[in-house]
Formats: C-alpha cells, sequence, structure tokens
C-alpha cells in the first residue's frame, strides 16, 4: 500500500521501520556515536538507527537535535529515513542538514517496528510492499454534544460485534466524503448532515490489512435514526465514553482526529 | 510558497549550502504556512557555545563553513568562554580549543565576531517595521517590542540558513495578525530594578505561547531588556506591548482579550521561588550581556561598597574595550569582566556552586544548563548582604 503524506526532506529510502508511540528528542535519546536509542519510552531502547526508516510523531527538546541528526548521517549511524505524524523544526531541519529522506503527515501510529517501508522525500509518499490497503470513511455524527456509535451485526464482514462509528468501504476512485454521506444514509436513514471536518487518514492495522481510514465529522439535527442489517444496537455518547465500549481499532483517534 | 526568480536559482543552482539553506526555509515556511520568503536587513544567528552545542554543533559548523556565506550583515550569540583569559578561568584546552574553532568557522561565513546575546547593545538596531531573522530568544524579544522590527523565534541554524539567503519565511510575528496580543496583562505596583526581571518570569509562565500586551507601568529600554529576556525564558513569548511605550502599542487591539493581574505579592512568590540557594559563591551579571552603562554602574556600586565574594560581569567585546576604566575598578575589587561570553552558556559549574544574580533569565537556567542553585536578588541588596 501506498500513503500520501508531505514532502519535508528529498530523496529516497528503503528500510525496516523502528517505529516509537512517543514524541522523540535526538538530544539524550539516541547515542550520537553509535545511533542506539537510549530513551526507554520509546520501547525501542537498544535498537539502532542505523539502515532504519524511523518514525515517531514528532520531535521534541533542544535545538541541538538538529546538529546531532547532522552527526549520526556523517557516522554513518543515523537512520535512512525518517517519517512523522507532524514534523516540526528541530527534525526537519537536522534531516534537511543530514540529507536525510523525510516525509510526514502520516499517522506514525499505524506502522510498527519491523514494516518494510519505501520512503519517498520528493512525493511525498511512504509505501509499504507486504501490506494491504483498505481505504474506508468513518462518518462521526454529532448532535448536541454527543456522538452516534453503532454495534455491529453479526452478518457483517469484519469487526462482528464490536462498537464503530458509520463506516464503509470505499470503491476504486470515489470521493470519500461522497462516500460517507451514502454510508450514513444507508445505515442511519439520516437526511441533512452538515460537513464539519474531514482529519487526516488514520492508519488502523489488523494483522496483514491496513485500514486506511477516512475520518468526517457532521452535525445532524436528530437523534432518531433507523439502522440497517449492517448494526444491530445504537447509543449517543460523549466522546470520553469511548474507552468503556469494545471498539473496532483506533474509533477512539478517528473520533479525535476530527472533534478538536 | 511562491518564490522570486532569484530566489529560485538560489534553490537550483546555488552552492550546496545555498540549497540546503533554501530547503531548511522551504519546509519551515511550509510547516507554518508561509506564502512568500521576505528579505531581511539582519541576521543574528544562536549556536555558538560549545557547551551547548558540543562536537555535533562544531562538526556541522566546520563542515558548512566550507561554501556558506552570509548574504546579509550577521552577528552571533556568545561563546562558552572568553577567548583572551580561558587559561586563568582554568577552562580545559580541549574546551577552548575546540571552541576557537567554532568561533573561526563562523568568521569563514562572514559572520561578524560579536559573540553578543545584546546585538541591539552594540550597534544593529533594525527599525520599525523592518524584518530581520534573529534566533537568541532575547534579543528576539528586544528586536519585536522595543525596536518595532519583526522577527519570529528563529532557531541557530533556521537564523543561519536565512543568513545565507538573505530572506526568512513570512508568517507569525512577520505578519500584522501575528502581532496583536492575545492577554492583557495588569500591574499593579510600580517596577523597580528586579521587578522588571520578576514580571517577565512571572507572566511567561502565565502566558506560555501568547503575546502580552501590559499595562500599568512604565520602564527604560535597559527595564524592558530585562523583562522580555525573563518573559521569553519561561514562556514561549517573542514579542510584548507596553502601553503608552513601546512603538506598536498605541495600534494594538485589547478589547476583548482576557486579562490577568501581577501584583508585588506575585513578585515576592517569584523571586523567593527562583531563589534555591544559601549563600552565594560569585555575583553574576549577565544574561543578557551588560550594556556600556550598566559595566559603568557596577563599577560605581562595587568601588562604593567593595564585595567579599568575586563580582563576574559579562558583557561584550566591543563594550569592554570601551570600557576599560571600569574594568579597572571591577577587577581591583575582586571581580573579573568576561567579553564573548555569558552567564548561563560559559563554563562556570567547575568553580562555583551557588550564583547570586539579579537576572531572571539567569536564575530560570542556571538551574538545568549549569546544575546550579541561585540567589535571585537586586543587584543593590545583594553588594549590601556580601559586603
Amino acid at each position: 500500500m501506498k500513503i500520501r503524506g508531505r514532502r519535508i526532506a528529498p530523496g529516497r529510502a528503503a528500510g525496516d521501520a523502528l517505529a516509537s508511540p512517543v514524541p522523540f528528542s535526538f538530544v539524550g535519546g539516541a547515542d550520537p556515536v553509535t545511533g542506539k536509542i537510549l530513551d526507554p519510552s520509546t520501547g525501542i531502547a537498544g535498537e539502532r538507527l542505523a539502515g532504519s526508516i524511523f518514525a515517531f510523531p514528532h520531535g521534541k527538546g533542544s535545538t541541538v537535535g538538529s546538529y546531532m541528526i547532522y552527526g549520526l548521517a556523517k557516522r554513518e549511524v543515523g537512520p535512512a529515513g525518517i517519517v512523522n505524524a507532524s514534523a516540526e523544526g528541530i527534525v526537519a531541519v537536522g534531516a534537511i542538514l543530514a540529507g536525510i529522506p523525510m516525509v510526514d503527515r502520516i499517522d506514525t501510529a499505524g506502522l510498527r517496528t519491523g514494516d518494510r517501508i519505501l520512503l519517498d522525500g520528493d512525493r511525498g509518499t511512504v509505501e509499504l510492499p507486504g501490506v494491504r490497503a483498505t481505504p474506508v470513511v468513518t462518518a462521526v455524527l454529532r448532535n448536541r454534544g454527543r456522538i452516534l456509535i453503532v454495534r455491529r451485526s453479526e452478518k457483517v464482514g469484519s469487526f462482528r460485534g464490536r462498537w464503530s462509528a458509520i463506516s464503509g468501504h470505499l470503491e476504486g476512485r470515489e470521493d470519500p466524503k461522497t462516500r460517507a454521506i451514502q454510508e450514513v444514509r444507508e445505515e442511519t436513514g439520516l437526511r441533512g448532515l452538515s460537513f464539519l471536518a474531514a482529519g487526516a487518514p488514520i492508519l488502523a492495522r489488523n494483522d496483514a490489512t491496513m485500514y486506511l481510514v477516512h475520518p468526517f465529522l457532521f452535525d445532524v439535527s436528530s437523534r432518531h435514526i433507523r439502522l440497517d442489517w449492517e448494526n444491530v444496537e445504537h447509543r449517543w455518547v460523549r466522546s470520553e465514553e469511548l474507552d468503556r465500549f469494545q471498539t473496532v481499532p483506533r474509533l477512539k483517534d478517528v473520533v479525535a482526529a476530527v472533534l478538536r | 510558497m511562491r518564490l522570486t526568480p532569484a530566489q529560485r536559482r538560489l534553490r537550483d543552482e546555488g552552492t550546496q549550502s545555498q540549497r540546503k539553506a533554501m530547503q531548511i526555509l522551504l519546509a519551515l515556511g511550509g510547516l507554518s504556512e508561509a506564502e512568500r520568503l521576505v528579505p531581511i536587513t539582519s541576521a543574528h544567528v544562536s549556536g555558538a557555545s560549545y557547551k551547548m552545542i558540543g562536537d555535533p554543533g562544531l562538526e556541522f559548523l566546520e563542515d558548512f563553513a566550507r561554501d556558506a556565506r552570509v548574504a546579509v550583515p550577521t552577528t552571533v550569540n556568545p561563546l562558552g568562554t572568553d577567548l583572551a583569559q580561558w587559561k586563568e578561568l582554568g577552562i580545559p584546552p580541549d574546551f577552548a580549543e575546540k571552541q576557537a574553532r567554532i568561533a573561526r568557522a563562523y568568521a569563514t561565513m562572514g559572520v561578524r565576531p560579536s559573540f553578543s546575546c545584546t546585538p541591539y547593545l552594540i550597534g544593529v538596531r533594525p527599525g520599525l517595521g523592518e524584518h530581520v531573522a534573529w534566533a537568541e530568544s532575547n534579543a528576539v524579544c528586544f528586536a519585536n517590542s522595543v525596536l518595532g522590527a519583526r522577527t519570529n523565534r528563529e532557531g541557530g541554524p533556521s537564523a543561519l540558513a536565512a543568513a545565507i539567503v538573505g530572506a526568512t519565511p513570512e508568517y507569525g510575528l512577520h505578519t500584522d495578525e501575528g502581532r496583536k496580543p492575545t492577554t492583557v496583562v495588569r500591574v499593579t505596583t510600580k517596577p523597580r530594578g528586579l521587578d522588571f526581571s520578576l514580571i517577565g518570569l512571572v507572566a511567561g509562565e502565565r502566558v506560555g505561547e501568547g503575546l502580552p500586551y501590559f499595562r500599568g507601568f512604565r520602564g527604560t529600554e535597559e527595564d524592558l531588556k530585562w523583562l522580555g529576556a525573563a518573559l521569553a525564558s519561561t514562556g514561549s513569548c517573542g514579542m510584548f506591548h507596553l502601553d503608552g511605550v513601546t512603538p506598536e502599542a498605541h495600534r494594538a487591539p485589547t478589547r476583548g482579550l482576557p486579562s490577568m493581574t501581577i501584583t508585588r505579592r506575585d513578585l515576592v512568590a517569584a523571586k523567593r521561588s527562583y531563589t534555591d540557594g544559601d549563600e552565594a559563591d560569585v555575583i553574576a551579571l549577565g544574561s543578557p550581556q551588560l550594556s556600556e552603562q550598566e559595566v559603568r554602574k557596577i563599577a560605581q556600586r562595587v568601588e562604593r561598597t567593595p564585595p567579599r565574594i568575586p563580582v563576574w560581569v559579562f558583557t561584550s567585546r566591543t563594550v569592554k574595550d570601551a570600557n576599560l576604566e571600569a574594568v579597572g575598578i571591577i577587577e581591583r575589587h575582586g571581580g573579573r569582566v568576561l567579553a564573548d561570553t555569558c552567564l548561563e552558556v560559559t563554563l562556570l559549574e567547575h568553580r562555583f556552586g551557588t550564583v547570586a544574580t539579579p537576572s531572571g533569565k539567569g536564575a530560570y537556567y542556571l538551574p538545568s544548563l549549569c546544575k546550579q542553585k541561585v540567589i535571585l536578588d537586586d543587584i543593590d541588596r545583594l553588594l549590601e548582604r556580601y559586603a
């Protein structure tokens, strides 16, 4: 699968991913001589950056971090490429100085350590050759501060019995927003949605399948809905309550991507 | 981003460092959704102290200096020691040697060897509305607030990239929108001396990334230097307005903004909270470097009340060389005047455990950057206490 992000530093790289779930500081976070990751909160301490595609949400800490990245690359112990969810100045400048290809606006939480990755810093894309992409849309419907979740029936193809927002597969080249509106109509009977926001795609992993979730937020004027065969139950909940439900993967992040 | 033909040429056909500099500006401009690069009249770069940037920084600067040349007048921040008296200071030779190499790399790039965090005190004074690219948070705050020039809070590499290209991405404090205040801060006590640092410390903590509009007091340029330095330390502020004093205050919209109050009690509490030392080993004056008037005033005070612990004064080489009489007085009373360096970026921790200072910025950074204990107090009270 190929995901489109934004180009930060030019060049192309291929390698296995090292994925940190937490923001990273190159000052103190990695050994400047060996390129070994030191920060235990990354969950990958002890791994070496050399040759990897290093994925983390964003940089943090001192601006000396830019020089650290340069030094790692010069010693040939730095990463081959960098992927961020949202780039900031320290890492972006460091990658450019070091000549390390970099892309951002990629949901790094969907990448796993060991994933094979092809990164294209000229086009701003990230490709995972071993992973099949299933593009889907998710429509978060909101009414007076509460959002709609539905429990998936036993007849659907995936995540049976789990709680989800209104969602559906995206076919071919169809427009995600149009598909989202269509799904809402079919699964709830609601019309007259007012569109509020679209979020950057979220990567929800289920073994070798990667759901590329396009999140949307709509306001609806009524809580009166009519379910079709895909769902068996519905609730209007506050977003903080999602933790109490057994949901499809990353529903909370999908909701957070559009509810700010 | 829209580029001029000249900027496009730099990006595509420039030297290696010009192309890198363009890439940096384009990436940073892209992150902040700037539409163009705006020409600048000066740059001020940070990242010159070996203590702060270490071997990675030294290595980068030496490599970069091979073909990087600045395109506009550029000054640079203080070094990690005074290169003229490092031996007397007990600085390890390896440190001094690497520090000298950093200074040479900047000189090779055409950067003026100012080694000062106060370019505005040594003749670099951009006017109202003039665009510049300055790193060093206190200088940024002074340029925006007191001079009315326009600069974002640049980092070392981004200011250097702007210096090489002669332009910087136009966003944030370069735009009218980005210079609007976000919070009104009413000060209900009449500040003097140390109080300006304390107001800055308290306001920065409370305003965070905002842009404060102060009311209720007046101050000289010197006072506002101390206020801004402290404000830019505890907050990520690059600018403030002061009602009736700073040049853009009269047209800054304040209606409907959230407001807060700073009282005498807040200042007393701040002074206490930034003091964790009992007995000082040195009185250190800097952070930012002292002006000519401040150096002379210290000399007079030291002569009047000779201190029993050393008084170290940090200033620029320009100011030191022009005030040798005052320097002589301070040194005769057991003190030192250090040039080319400043309080928290210098190697000081091997000599003194507890530092007394009237600098809010110094009090904020010394515990973390130098692992030192601090006594934050007014200079007159410190000289009385250690007489």
